[in-house]
């Protein structure tokens, strides 16, 4: 009866535009998938997080972190690989929309997983997703990126080129830098720095869009701060470089 | 059959022909009582439809209707009672009647209930009435005749086979509801027993119906078409759902989101609803069946994780008291160690800080536990050499052989091969250590390393001790671990059973779910590849089928195309271009070749899943043995005349092993081992 009111044949509302082929080719995919995308995730949702919870729908084959493409450290969303095909499908039946990290994260069945697909597609290396949205989200970065960038540019404006003040480093224990947590910050600078002029034209036009009054103070410590008492690194995925492909070994449980 | 649209008289008939079906499974001689439980459905049949037009059959066809009603009574008396403990979600009575029914037994005094009180039903809607005009005047219509299937006989009287066949009636049969009684009567709603019936299956209905409609199923649950308040009837059948043994009809994972959505569809009557059935059965749990512990746990940490872990922890706060082994104080611990999983070690201790007594119950917030970290201030021993040495080589990308050749040439000779099993599993398992994908990508291009090491029990039960002490801060990651081994094949899953089943870990069995965890991820995983082999070989038979018809096709056209002929010179000769005939002679091959390829490959997975299921019993033998000799070491015997000593009412004439170290571990608890683990933990 639930076929009354849900089409069994429309399994997600989502395109993935990469996909190499027709609508009904990619439904087809869809319809015989074992991998579920999983997004919406916090940045500091671990694998062990992950593995708890959708575990509870069957057993996982395998689980691929979303990564940020210049970091490559967690971006907010990964892929679950289960052996078969119910257990994904209780997994979207029964797992999307409910809390993962305290927050609400969507299940959807994925067409399949390749390597290159772990890599998030936004110009900054994160989710398309965060390069565009003007909400802050301590879990995902803080503010999108493009927001931050214009933020950054107008306090570029006022402080007259007097050094550039760089963001205060997240807080975490300086002994995990050298658990390859890699020069992240040092990066980041180097980006600002190469496009502040350009952020310095575009920010004129935006100001007319923003009411300063109604902005929250932003200091510079209001950027992309995990929440303090995680004191957490992210996990460094840069050795695990075959994390797409599937070797013949593990196709079975 | 209200305002006469079906005929009574053809209602009475279908019930007739189900409840002589019924009669007749029963008979030893004409039917197979085996198959009780088809039977009992068919009764269950009649007596479902009751409340819904017992009113109407009485009002119309009282004699008849009288007739079916005592054909059930003697149905009732005839047939076997069913009590099988096995699955009672408590294990004692609690004070309840000594003769407490069945299901079937249950349900039949409900509806004498109901027809002793004039048949009147609250909770079944009656939308007919506003037509009953219309309808009494429209065309009356027969029920058409239901036809039971025969019985099946069993020529045999082998035990077993009687057994297979009550589990294969079970499993086609099985009862829907066991009826969970969590609220004491005061609390829960009063109502009529046959509008309880009713509201059940209602429920039941949408559970089943709406499955994977997430909004709809909320909204018709919470809108059932019945004038009274059910949010406790309610509760207790979904939780009943959730704690059905031996499984619930779907996944224990669906109630725990039918019971979020109904707590954000009734914020101001189900959450409380809700708290007051966990307080209830926490009460109760150490009468409770183990495995529906464990749902319990999975299900409360679980809605807790959709509810920013609030919880009046305090109210608990004094299981820390009890001794280690209490099954209240064990559930806490589990509880806050699902939380963690779910979250993260400062959250969850952030949450139980009204009741800091807990904190003692939480599990070590350290990670791994690696024995040859380097360390400056300590020294450097040759595990610490070696170790060191395998990382680089790991690093260096040297292949799996060069490696094994490395381990086997210099390692084993100088320190044996316990020493090489030591520090070349610590140490990949601390390389893969940062993540459940850097594990099994360790284990996937390292892992015959250490199936070379460890090709038989002896060395894989060691390598199991190494696992446990490496993450014997992270109950998680020695599950996981363990489990991937086992599914890299580095692990057989005899070897697990004995390692859980060795003294180390069989003191865990009362204070932690470590152990069984592993149990039962080792038990599914071997059923899982069962069931994996036997939805191929279905697959690949199907494929077969296709891939036969093609090549019949192909050399059906071939034929064909040969006998096109004509007359050359006297002699018939074929007259097809020979490019084609080369073309469709290539076809036929190949189709050809095709059957034969997916022919052996569906014979090679027959025999995968011969050694499967054969690999699946062995499994079950050892389990069984080893369930039996760790309890008859610690049982007290059968007493000289056949008497089996009765444990549960404290028996004066029990006596318990005399070197019997629960009892004495016990005793301690009481007074210092609550406070053992208080300690460790002063420090986080």
């Amino acid at each position: 009866m639930a076929s009354l009111f849900k089409d069994p044949s429309k399994l997600s509302v989502y395109r993935d535009r990469r996909f190499p082929g027709t609508q009904e080719e990619f439904e087809a995919a869809l319809l015989a998938s074992l991998t579920v995308y999983v997004g919406n995730m916090s940045f500091y949702t671990t694998e062990e997080q992950a593995y708890e919870l959708f575990s509870r729908a069957g057993e996982i084959k395998k689980i691929i972190m979303g990564l940020d493409k210049n970091t490559k450290t967690p971006c907010g969303f990964c892929f679950v690989l289960y052996y078969s095909r119910e257990d994904a499908e209780d997994a979207v039946k029964y797992i999307s929309g409910t809390m993962l990290d305290d927050r609400p994260i969507r299940v959807d069945f994925d067409w399949g997983f390749e390597e290159g697909r772990q890599w998030g597609r936004g110009r900054s290396g994160g989710q398309v997703r965060d390069e565009y949205r003007t909400d802050y989200d301590p879990g995902r970065g803080g503010y999108g990126k493009m927001v931050q960038k214009e933020l950054e540019a107008q306090r570029e404006l006022v402080d007259y080129g007097v050094g550039f003040q760089t963001n205060a480093p997240p807080q975490f224990d300086r002994a995990d830098r050298k658990r390859g947590y890699g020069d992240r910050n040092d990066r980041g600078d180097y980006q600002r720095r190469r496009s502040a002029p350009d952020m310095a034209r575009r920010a004129t036009d935006s100001d007319s869009k923003r009411d300063a009054n109604q902005e929250p103070v932003l200091t510079s410590s209001t950027f992309s701060f995990p929440p303090l008492h995680r004191h957490k690194t992210f996990i460094e995925y840069s050795m695990v470089s075959c994390t797409g492909k599937e070797s013949q070994v593990s196709r079975e449980r | 059959m209200c305002s006469k649209v079906i005929s009574p008289n053809s209602i009475i008939e279908t019930y007739e022909t189900l409840l002589s079906s019924a009669a007749t499974i029963l008979d030893e001689d004409a039917g197979n009582p085996s198959w009780q439980p088809r039977a009992d459905f068919y009764v269950y049949c009649i007596l479902a439809s009751l409340p819904w037009g017992g009113s109407e059959l009485f009002e119309q066809a009282p004699d008849e209707l009288e007739r079916v009603l005592v054909g059930i009574q003697s149905y009732i008396s005839i047939r076997r009672h069913f009590d099988d403990i096995a699955f009672s979600v408590f294990e004692t009575d609690e004070g309840n009647s000594p003769n407490k029914k069945d299901f079937m037994e249950d349900l039949w005094e409900r509806m004498q209930l109901l027809s002793r009180n004039g048949w009147k039903v609250k909770s079944v809607p009656k939308p007919h009435l506003s037509f009953e005009a219309q309808l009494v005047v429209g065309k009356s219509h027969r029920f058409h005749p239901v036809s039971c299937p025969p019985p099946t006989f069993t020529m045999s009287s082998s035990e077993i086979l009687k057994g297979q066949e009550k589990h294969e009636a079970n499993l086609k049969y099985p009862q829907r509801l066991r009826r969970l009684h969590i609220f004491p009567t005061n609390k829960a709603e009063n109502m009529q027993p046959v509008d309880r019936f009713v509201v059940e299956e209602y429920i039941l209905d949408v559970l089943l119906f709406f499955n994977g409609c997430r909004k709809e199923c909320a909204f018709y649950l919470v809108s059932l078409p019945v004038s009274f308040r059910y949010e406790y009837l309610m509760a207790e059948t979904i939780f009943s759902q959730l704690l059905l043994l031996p499984n619930p009809p779907f996944r224990p994972i669906y109630y725990t989101l039918v019971i979020i959505d109904l707590c954000k569809a009734l914020p101001a009557a189900f959450p409380s609803v809700v708290v007051a059935a966990v307080h209830a059965l926490f009460d109760r749990i150490s009468n409770m069946d183990t495995e529906c512990r464990t749902r319990l746990i999975l299900w409360f940490s679980h809605h807790l994780s959709n509810f920013q872990f609030i919880w009046p922890w305090q109210e608990w706060a004094n299981v820390k008291g009890l001794p280690k082994w209490a099954p209240q104080r064990v559930f806490v611990q589990e509880v806050l160690e699902r939380e963690i999983r779910l979250s993260y070690f400062e959250k969850i201790k952030q949450s139980i800080e009204d009741a800091a007594e807990l904190e003692g119950l939480l599990p070590p917030k350290a990670g791994p536990n690696f024995r040859y970290h380097t360390d400056e201030s300590k020294e450097s021993t040759e595990g610490h050499r070696i170790s060191k040495e395998l990382v680089s080589m790991v690093r260096g990308r040297k292949t799996t052989r060069d490696i094994i050749l490395w381990v086997e040439e210099q390692i084993v000779p100088a320190n044996g091969t316990k020493f090489a099993v030591d520090v070349v599993s610590q140490t990949l398992l601390d390389i893969g250590s940062k993540s459940f994908t850097h594990l099994i990508t360790v284990l996937e291009r390292y892992g015959q390393i250490i199936s070379k090491l460890c090709p038989d029990e002896e060395m894989q039960l060691l390598l199991m001790d190494e696992v446990s002490a490496y993450w014997k801060n992270s109950t998680q990651m020695t599950a996981i671990a363990i489990d991937r081994m086992m599914g890299y094949r580095l692990i057989s899953n005899l070897a697990i059973v004995k390692w859980v089943f060795s003294p180390a870990n069989v003191d865990q069995f009362h204070v932690s779910d470590r152990p069984w965890e592993i149990l039962r991820n080792t038990v599914s995983k071997t059923y899982n590849r069962i069931s994996d082999l036997r939805k191929e070989i279905q697959t690949l038979r199907k494929s077969i089928q296709v891939a036969k018809e093609a090549s019949a096709k192909a050399i059906k056209e071939l034929e064909e195309a040969k006998s096109i002929l004509e007359i050359v010179e006297g002699q018939p000769v074929s007259s097809e271009r020979p490019g084609r005939l080369r073309r469709l002679q290539g076809f036929a091959d190949k189709a050809k070749e095709e059957e034969v390829t997916i022919e052996e490959s569906l014979e090679a997975k027959q025999a995968l899943l011969a050694r499967g299921l054969e690999e699946g019993k062995e499994l079950l033998r050892l389990l069984f043995k080893s369930f039996v000799d760790v309890l008859t070491e610690r049982l007290p015997p059968v007493s000289a005349d056949g008497d089996v000593p009765n444990l549960r009412a404290g028996d004066p004439n029990v006596t318990f092993p005399a070197s019997d170290p629960e009892a004495a571990t016990m005793e301690i608890d009481d007074e210092n081992g609550a406070d053992n683990n208080s300690d460790a933990h002063a420090g986080t």
